[in-house]
């Protein structure tokens, strides 16, 4: 058992482009994450939020503020806090087996055991056939789901997701929640999970952590845990869509701001 | 094309070449010039096919590639490295850029008398000067390679467990692979093109020094039997490169798609 809680205090964060002014991103930010919890970073595009993200996994360094897990600084990218991005961000010229096991690679596991995980991966995200395929002949869906076994291969205890759904199809995407939802049943982890979709935020998450547009702030913590419940089981229910509607009604003045910002 | 086939496609891929070599023959054979001027295909093949047997072209043939190969390889080495060191160390980029922006349109073989000077006549000043030459596409298409690697392949990898090492090595190659092989693609051609013209200055045998020879002897079947060999070993090398590409780059898109 180990310990996952993560603790933003005062974090702020400024953004220098290499030419122009710079850019204020993140102002402030106090924020903790429970152990074993799946919170939502929520807001309008542009607010910080992935930058946030980037500060927790260590591949931006943090200039104002604190940032701990277990409570320790962080001060790096590190195997307990493993991130799936948008665009997959898979080996072109691996294979998904090779994918899965580069990670593996760097642990000191006998050979046998790495593929053994690595195959019981393949098996999690429902990619059996394709071990020997490369990313390029994989459905956006897939190479999620590739990418997503990459990252657990490590088992890390935080789950860092960077708007992972943002580049699929609506159907893939909504089946690709129920797996996400399946998979962290089965293997259960810290995730922070950065996403503008009201709607999936609330249906994934045990609590939203609403951002208001930049400088990106914490404007509210919304608590979407239904009672332990998640993703189907709650999607039709009242309760939900007053969730969605008090959401929808925080974000949408900071979109509106982001977007006149965008447009001057 | 649909009801043309694989057969009649081939035949029209070649129909250009065979056009130009059988109006070449008719010329020839029409006598409008003398065959001094211009020995009919049909005489340049025997004498190619003579030459091949004696054993001629053959070490013409190994000569001028060795030299080409080797220039090509030292470009490659010292391309890659440079054009990598430009895209991570700033003070390297300050230093080469604008080396880069003159060198590369320069017609380099510029510098050959001074390449003789320095480095005399024989295997050393060529392979130097084939060197020089295609060094300046690797290290340019190296560069925009490096720099050009997603950052976040680098984080994922990071995140996974990597180290600084490993990422140049595991992560930032592999996924600039295309890109310079494209680079390595353009410099080939220019690796021989640039052997034969060093050969034929400077002397040193090769396929570019024995049509010069035959020119000096008024040979002129043994001069376009040189060229022919030297046209078929560019088509074989620019062909093998490609090859190599496929086999090589079998995960990127472009070879999947084909």
């Amino acid at each position: 058992m180990t310990a996952t809680g993560i603790s933003f205090r005062g974090v702020s964060h400024t953004y220098r482009p290499p030419r122009g002014q710079p850019v204020l991103a993140l102002q402030d930010v106090s924020l903790e994450v429970r152990e074993r919890e799946f919170l939502a970073l929520l807001g309008p595009s542009g607010c910080g939020k992935s930058t946030l993200l980037y500060l927790l996994g260590g591949f931006l360094p943090v200039e104002t503020g604190e940032i701990t897990v277990a409570a320790k600084r962080v001060a790096g990218p590190g195997p307990d806090r493993g991130i799936v991005f948008q665009n997959f961000a898979l080996y072109p010229w691996k294979t998904v087996r090779q994918n899965i096991l580069y990670g593996l690679e760097k642990q000191r596991l006998p050979r046998a055991e790495r593929e053994r995980r690595a195959q019981e991966l393949v098996e999690l995200v429902h990619l059996r056939g394709f071990e020997n395929s490369y990313p390029a002949q994989l459905s956006g869906g897939m190479k999620q789901r590739v990418a997503i076994a990459r990252t657990l291969a490590v088992d890390p205890a935080i789950l860092l997701m960077d708007e992972p759904f943002g580049a699929l199809d609506a159907q893939t995407r909504a089946l690709m929640h129920e797996e996400l939802l399946a998979i962290i049943r089965r293997r259960p982890k810290t995730v922070v999970f950065v996403t503008h979709d009201v709607r999936e935020a609330v249906y994934l998450a045990d609590r939203v952590a609403v951002m208001s547009a930049r400088p990106g702030r914490i404007k509210e913590i919304v608590d979407t845990s239904f009672a332990g419940e998640r993703g189907a089981e709650i999607a039709g229910t009242h309760a939900f869509a007053e969730k969605v509607e008090h959401i929808w009604g925080l974000v949408r003045n900071e979109a509106i701001l982001a977007q006149e910002r965008r447009e001057p | 094309m649909a009801g043309v086939s694989a057969i009649g496609q081939a035949l029209l891929r070649w129909a250009s070449i065979l056009g130009v070599l059988a109006l070449w023959q008719g010329f020839a054979e029409a006598h409008v010039v003398s065959a001094f001027l211009l020995p009919a295909f049909s005489t340049v093949v025997v004498r190619l096919y003579h030459d091949v047997v004696s054993g001629d072209v053959i070490l013409g043939i190994a000569l001028t590639l060795y030299r080409a190969f080797a220039g090509f390889a030292l470009a490659a080495v010292a391309g890659i490295a440079i054009g990598v060191m430009i895209a991570r160390v700033p003070p390297m980029r300050w230093f080469f850029d604008p080396l880069v922006s003159i060198g590369l349109p320069m017609p380099k073989i510029a510098f050959l008398p001074v390449f003789i000077l320095w480095f005399g006549v024989f295997d050393a000043s060529k392979i130097l000067m084939v060197a020089f030459s295609a060094v300046f596409p690797v290290v340019v298409s190296a560069w925009a390679a490096a720099d050009g690697v997603e950052h976040v392949l680098l984080w994922s990898a990071l995140s996974l467990g990597a180290s600084r090492a490993q990422l140049l090595w595991e992560i930032a190659l592999p996924s600039s692979l295309p890109q310079i092989f494209t680079g390595l693609q353009v410099a080939m051609p220019i690796a021989l093109i640039v052997e034969i013209i060093s050969e034929m200055a400077m002397g040193g045998e090769g396929l570019g020094g024995s049509i010069m020879t035959d020119m000096r002897f008024a040979d002129s079947p043994g001069v376009f039997a040189g060229i022919l060999a030297i046209a078929i070993v560019g088509a074989g090398l620019v062909r093998a490169m490609e090859l190599i590409r496929r086999r090589l780059l079998v995960w990127h898109a472009e070879a999947s798609a084909a």
